[in-house]
């Protein structure tokens, strides 16, 4: 045969076996749901999938995960492939890795009629008229409630005598959709308070970057004084708290940090090292997406069409005692709902 | 070469001297460094201050040591290793693997832990994470050195190695408690107030300039880069050379997974994929440093230093225009145009200059 023919026949035989594994999965008379989103290997992702296939587990849906490397082609072919082998789920449950590149892709789902839930990224003018609702976490809530904190221990700090408090920012990078919506509702938090922003650096996303978006932060900001630090997430905020200790800072005298996220460090809330956070638990996200999908599967809409997950705020007085209970009904601590160096 | 000293019959000057001992590519390079320190200077307020000079140094550590470790891998003629990220990734699952295992830990169980105790427990993660990245790096540098492609092999083992520590971590967190024998890499100062791993990173790139100039290794490296006839002809054979170069670079890829791991007390398969530099890529980070440093990377030509000064001028261009209130697309931006600026610059240079040094 010659190498043309061989090449045919493999492709053939992989659309076979695409078609064939997801039909075998989709056989049973379970209602079963497809879901793109980013990798397992990423911290916060590995703990959402476990969350949405053990809740589809527990409420008898079938689930079909596709992860993709935080690449919208990647998803993109992801999608055509789902499509092209013929088989299709009772409901789309849509993360895209980019919502703006991966509108076409969201079009092409709900053009099949399956019904699409988006999650992670709030819906824009764009794809509302593409999903049937949205489920996942509030970027304002959490930064507003850590602007809360922040005024908490800067009226602290202003009875025991201190007064115009300097504000670093370490952030997500700039043109990332969650940045516009986390500064904004931080901003309205704080205003009218002795918080000033004075910095706001946006190195990137993990503890490296927030790291070195700190420190060299803290080189031109040292002379006027820095006095809270606020990360967007906690990832960032612990690399930024390790520069502010190296320049010889000391965290919770010198430096309140206040973060978000809840994917940091417990022990330097438990050291007083940063006065606390609030949590976005991804565990609690899938759970979230699959009531969602259950709901919208037994009476054909959303009670609410913007479903969001709580953000409680937790410091070190209320650590241990901070549970949420789960949409499998069980409750959930905070090690289990966190998802950075947490129980450890 | 010329002797000027012979030419002129005096003791040579400083210029001079610098003419004789350095390519134009080493002066181009210096002189364009020394052109940013001082635009710098002139136009950043805080730029050129002790402070934010540790800051770059800092910054440039982490991604420099391991960029002295691929230099190693392209001076000898084998390319890239595309896997260094994955490298770091499976060193420091196993890494915080070790360090939080309760076998692991020693001294009495109820009590605070003593310096010995965590020293044992930090002895025994870092010999064995050594040991891993050794066996990581010899496996591909024998598929390299038996004429495997080395873009080819080190992809194919960038997804091993990455498979391996996703399913060991169960793509988790693994973080482990303060106080920790990791402590004084990660984040302490034997000198002054100077970061240890700041000292690590100029240590490494003297060692490395040092046995790359005055070794019989770092010649045979140079030679079977340049000429691999030739060196076989000598008897140099890829084969081993290549086994050595990539452990090398392997081993510096676990040794700054160690160090960033005893900086955050935790590792995660994915640290090095999505939180080094703008661009959130280590392997493309360490390969745009061993291209800006000038390295030719059909191999025979280039050296460490080059590299290690090749990290701080990018981590330069990144502090100044933080400081100068840019934002991170800008800096992209910048630090892209950089490299491309320097890869042309250094190649036109190359043409005239000697082809091993």
């Amino acid at each position: 045969m010659s190498y043309l023919g061989k090449t045919l026949r493999s492709i053939l035989a992989g659309a076979l076996a695409i078609t064939a594994v997801a039909t075998a999965s989709f056989a049973q008379d379970r209602p079963s749901i497809v879901s793109f989103n980013g990798p397992a290997g990423e911290a916060y992702i590995g703990r959402f999938i476990k969350g949405i296939k053990d809740t589809a587990e527990l409420k008898g849906f079938d689930i079909q995960v596709f992860e993709n490397q935080f690449n919208q082609a990647e998803q993109d072919q992801q999608v055509q492939q789902v499509l092209a082998a013929g088989v299709l789920p009772d409901v789309f449950i849509w993360w895209p890795s980019d919502a703006v590149a991966g509108l076409g892709s969201l079009r092409a789902l709900s053009r099949t009629g399956v019904p699409v839930l988006k999650i992670n990224q709030l819906p824009n003018d764009q794809d509302r008229q593409y999903i049937f609702g949205y489920a996942g976490p509030d970027d304002r809530l959490r930064a507003r409630n850590a602007g809360y904190m922040m005024r908490e221990a800067a009226a602290a700090k202003k009875a025991a005598g201190g007064e115009g408090f300097n504000v670093l920012v370490l952030s997500y990078p700039h043109s990332y959709g969650g940045y516009g919506l986390s500064i904004n509702a931080f901003q309205e938090a704080i205003a009218g308070s002795d918080l000033t922003i004075i910095g706001d650096v946006d190195e990137g996303f993990g503890q490296a970057n927030g790291y070195s978006g700190a420190a060299k932060a803290i080189a031109s900001l040292r002379d006027e004084g820095i006095h809270f630090v606020y990360g967007m997430d906690d990832a960032i905020l612990t690399g930024g708290i390790r520069a502010l200790e190296e320049a010889g800072y000391v965290m919770g005298e010198d430096v309140i940090a206040v973060g978000t996220v809840c994917n940091g460090d417990k022990q330097l809330i438990e050291e007083g090292k940063q006065f606390g956070t609030t949590l976005q638990s991804p565990l609690h996200e899938g759970q979230l997406a699959i009531k969602m999908v259950e709901e919208y599967l037994e009476t054909g809409e959303l009670e609410n069409y913007i479903n969001f997950t709580p953000n409680p705020a937790v410091t070190a007085t209320n650590m241990e005692t901070v549970a949420l209970r789960g949409f499998d009904g069980k409750l959930y601590g905070i090690d289990e709902l966190c998802s950075g160096a947490w129980g450890g | 070469m010329t002797d000027v000293s012979a030419s002129t019959g005096n003791t040579p000057n400083l210029v001079q001297r610098i003419r004789r001992d350095y390519s134009p590519l080493v002066i181009g390079m210096v002189g364009l460094f020394l052109l940013v320190f001082v635009a710098g200077a002139a136009f950043t307020d805080d730029f050129l201050t002790w402070f934010n000079v540790k800051t770059i140094i800092r910054d440039a550590a982490l991604v420099g040591i391991m960029a002295i470790g691929l230099t190693f891998v392209t001076l000898s003629g084998n390319f890239f290793l595309l896997s260094m990220k994955e490298i770091a990734a499976l060193s420091i699952i196993c890494f915080a693997t070790l360090m939080s295992a309760d076998w692991n830990q020693w001294g009495p169980v109820d009590a605070d832990p003593t310096t010995w105790s965590l020293f044992m427990t930090f002895l025994v993660a870092f010999v064995a994470t050594m040991i891993i990245a050794t066996i990581a790096g010899a496996l591909q540098g024998a598929l390299i050195g038996l004429g495997g492609n080395p873009i080819v092999v080190t992809l194919g083992a960038a997804g091993l190695f990455f498979g391996i520590g996703s399913w060991w971590s169960d793509n988790l967190v693994i973080s482990y408690r303060r106080p920790h024998g990791a402590e004084w890499l990660g984040t302490g100062s034997f000198i002054g107030d100077i970061p240890n791993i700041t000292v690590a990173f100029v240590i490494i790139a003297v060692v490395a300039e040092l046995v790359l100039r005055y070794t019989t290794f770092g010649r045979q490296v140079y030679l079977v880069g340049a000429n691999r006839a030739a060196g076989r002809a000598t008897g140099h054979e890829n084969f081993g050379m290549a086994i050595k170069c990539c452990i090398i670079a392997s081993v510096c890829a676990a040794f700054v997974a160690v160090a960033f791991s005893g900086q955050v007390s935790s590792a995660h398969v994915n640290y090095f994929s999505s939180e080094f530099g703008s661009s959130g890529d280590m392997t493309i980070m360490v390969i745009a440093i061993v291209m800006v440093g000038g390295n030719s990377i059909m191999g025979g030509y280039g050296s460490t230093l080059r590299t290690s000064l090749g990290a701080i001028f990018i981590s330069s261009i990144d502090n100044m225009m933080v400081l100068n209130g840019f934002n991170s697309g800008a800096r992209v931006l910048a630090v892209g145009l950089m490299i491309v600026f320097s890869i042309i610059v250094f190649a036109l240079v190359r043409r005239g200059s000697r082809a091993v040094e």
